[in-house]
């Protein structure tokens, strides 16, 4: 999953990226609004963190151009003013949810990870389809009640296949939603991640979750379990 | 005259002293004018009687000065008339008395000297007071003998006496009806002037409660000026509390943000080494805690302006309560949380609206965050007070906690964090608006906080 991520301290920007690339997702860094807007329009991202409180275009104008440009994916608010009306602004022009600052990583990958499950019509943290169960608060993917053991890479590429149950996804959308902009593109690396899933979700090649559509890209073939109205 | 506070009293007061003072050197004044006109009056009709006397007196054949009654004022010869009259002769025995003093003898003191007269104020047993002229005369008889002879009148002042009583009366009645109306046209002319002056104080008292947002109308000249410095003066208010605002805001941001770094900083330390934590890292994360806790807690208080509700209009409680609403379904999309709003329409807050925000904000966020599935937002207002609840079918509130958010004036920045500081800020802030805030069971089943507020400037 691709995150934006605009905040204009560099030490806080800096970590922060850190820390969500370390939980699986890429991150495309910008400091300050006109950046940042540039991103959330051109790039095809997954969620928007924005701090309020920018230079040169604040945080509350850049969500409503945003959104007057049509783009629909989550947004999070940062803000260290803690003030019910800018809260109640922010959300009202077309923020999904706020991070009061000083927060907790944990907190605030909590709530990333809510938005994007959100956004995929996912209301639980537990994502099912068909033998599959991944739980997006523990990590933990389950097979028939078995564990599985993945990597932090087969992780996110799993979790990704599962939000987007049924879709037909591009290994450049793979590619971009994992990865961040400077990623060899035609590398098969996509190719190799998905043969390695497959093995390990289903070593006997019992229910194929993985379809392969030549020259268009992958599908999880399995409808979702517990699939959320909403 | 510190006592007296009022403008109208004063005047009315001071203009009452003022002719009190004229009248009464005026009443002395004509009083003394009247009195000597009356003693003028007097000695004339003294001297004319004395005249009269000297005049019917005739000296008969015998040498002798006899008073032929024919000849005298008929005063004379009525019982008490108030008109007395006596002729003495050389050895100072009378030898007429008129018939008005009833047998009495006149009541001569000491006879003059021929060619004197004396005038005397008498005061006898048996007669009025009285004013009498005594004139002595040398009398020449035919044959050229003279004889000393005093002829004296005497009048009664009583009917002088009443005539000035009665001016007196009468000069007081006019000056005192004078003095009244006066006053009353005074009071009257007072309350008309001072008209704009209650307009101005009804317009101060209502930009104070958040009614107004400036003062306005026609003033005269005179409190032009003054109506202008209060607008600039309420203007400068709002400015510098909008001022103070936008500092507590960037101090917000500039203490917030370095903590947040600080706080993901520490996330990848801890990080590293997940088996074997540092105990610094944990010492260091938990000072963090508390300078976020002090510093929220202080920055959020700091911007509560209280009832400085200088120069804004009142504020509509619905239009809030909805975007609360709207945010926190938002916030909290999948608790399923069915909010049900009752606020009566019409409710209005008198004072600054980041207040009202900030108070309901931490309110039904608690509400949200600790109920099951529902919460409710109820209130209304009158001209003096809005009253707000907010209720949920939680578990409710520990007595502990209701009971410290019962305690006034109790500062928060050592009560438990979470639910504990965003109630304390709410109890703080409606504190400022003189409210209160009180802790009891929703119909839900839940708590229920419930505030009440007085508006800005109200006791």
């Amino acid at each position: 999953m691709r995150v934006l991520l605009v905040e204009d301290d560099q030490t806080l920007n800096q970590s922060l990226a850190t820390q969500l690339e370390k939980a699986g997702y890429a991150v495309d860094r910008a400091e300050d609004g006109r950046e940042g807007l540039y991103y959330a329009q051109e790039y095809p991202i997954d969620l928007a963190i924005v701090d309020l409180g920018l230079p040169s275009i604040s945080g509350v104008e850049l969500i409503k151009q945003v959104r007057a440009d049509g783009k629909a994916y989550p947004i999070l608010v940062l803000t260290a003013r803690d003030r019910w009306q800018d809260k109640v602004e922010a959300l009202k022009l077309g923020a999904d949810d706020y991070v009061v600052k000083p927060f907790h990583v944990e907190e605030l990958l909590a709530r990333v990870d809510a938005l994007l499950r959100r956004a995929s019509g996912w209301a639980q943290s537990e994502l099912v389809c068909g033998p599959i169960l991944l739980d997006t608060r523990t990590q933990e993917v389950k097979v028939k009640g078995e564990k599985l053991e993945l990597t932090s890479f087969e992780y996110k590429l799993l979790e990704y296949l599962m939000l987007h149950a049924g879709e037909v996804l591009s290994k450049t959308q793979i590619t971009e939603a994992l990865y961040e902009e400077d990623f060899e593109r035609d590398s098969n690396v996509i190719e190799v991640f998905i043969g390695r899933l497959r093995k390990k979700l289903d070593p006997q090649s019992e229910y194929k979750p993985i379809e392969t559509l030549r020259g268009r890209g992958y599908r999880l073939a399995i409808a979702r379990g517990t699939p959320d109205p909403a | 005259m510190a006592l007296v506070r009022s403008l109208r009293a004063r005047v009315v007061l001071w203009v009452s002293v003022a002719l009190i003072v004229l009248f009464a050197f005026t009443i002395v004044g004509l009083d003394l004018a009247f009195r000597q006109s009356i003693d003028q009056a007097l000695l004339e009709v003294l001297e004319a009687h004395v005249d009269g006397l000297v005049a019917a007196a005739e000296s008969d054949p015998s040498g002798e000065l006899t008073m032929p009654v024919g000849n005298l004022d008929p005063e004379f010869q009525v019982a008490n008339s108030g008109m007395f009259g006596a002729v003495f002769d050389p050895d100072g025995r009378a030898i007429w008395q008129s018939l008005s003093l009833i047998g009495r003898d006149f009541p001569a003191d000491e006879l003059p000297a021929p060619g004197k007269k004396h005038y005397a104020k008498l005061d006898v047993p048996g007669f009025p007071p009285l004013e009498a002229l005594l004139m002595g005369t040398e009398w020449e008889f035919a044959n050229k003998r003279t004889a000393p002879y005093t002829f004296a009148i005497a009048v009664s002042l009583e009917p002088y006496e009443r005539r000035e009583s009665a001016f007196r009366r009468n000069l007081i009645a006019w000056f005192g009806g004078i003095t009244l109306t006066m006053l009353v046209v005074i009071g009257g002319l007072l309350t008309f002037v001072l008209l704009p002056l209650r307009r101005l104080e009804r317009q101060v008292r209502e930009v104070e409660a958040g009614e107004r947002v400036s003062l306005t109308g026609n003033y005269p000249t005179e409190l032009v000026g003054l109506a202008d410095n209060l607008n600039a003066l309420i203007e400068t208010e709002r400015r510098r509390l909008e001022r103070y605002r936008h500092t507590i805001d960037d101090l917000a941001h500039a203490l917030k943000t370095p903590l947040a770094a600080m706080r993901t900083l520490l996330t990848e330390l801890h990080g590293k080494d997940k088996a074997h934590p540092e105990p610094q890292v944990d010492s260091l994360e938990r000072e963090l805690e508390r300078m976020d806790q002090r510093v929220s807690y202080q920055l959020r208080r700091a911007r509560a302006s209280g009832a400085t509700g200088l120069g804004t209009e009142p504020v509509a409680v619905a239009p809030i309560v909805d975007d609360l609403k709207l945010t926190l379904d938002k916030v909290y999309r999948d608790k399923r949380v069915a909010c049900s709003l009752d606020v009566a329409p019409g409710t209005l807050f008198r004072g600054d609206p980041g207040d009202l925000t900030e108070i309901l904000g931490n309110l039904m966020d608690n509400a949200y965050k600790y109920c099951k599935s529902k919460v409710c937002v109820a209130g209304d207002s009158n001209a003096e007070r809005l009253s707000i609840r907010v209720g949920d079918d939680g578990r409710g509130i520990g007595a502990e906690l209701a009971q410290e958010l019962g305690q006034r004036g109790k500062r928060a920045d050592e009560s438990v964090p979470g639910q504990g500081i965003g109630l304390a800020v709410v109890r703080e802030t409606v504190e400022l608006y003189r409210g209160t805030l009180s802790v009891g069971h929703s119909e839900l089943g839940g708590a229920e906080i419930r505030i009440e507020l007085a508006r800005a400037g109200a006791l």
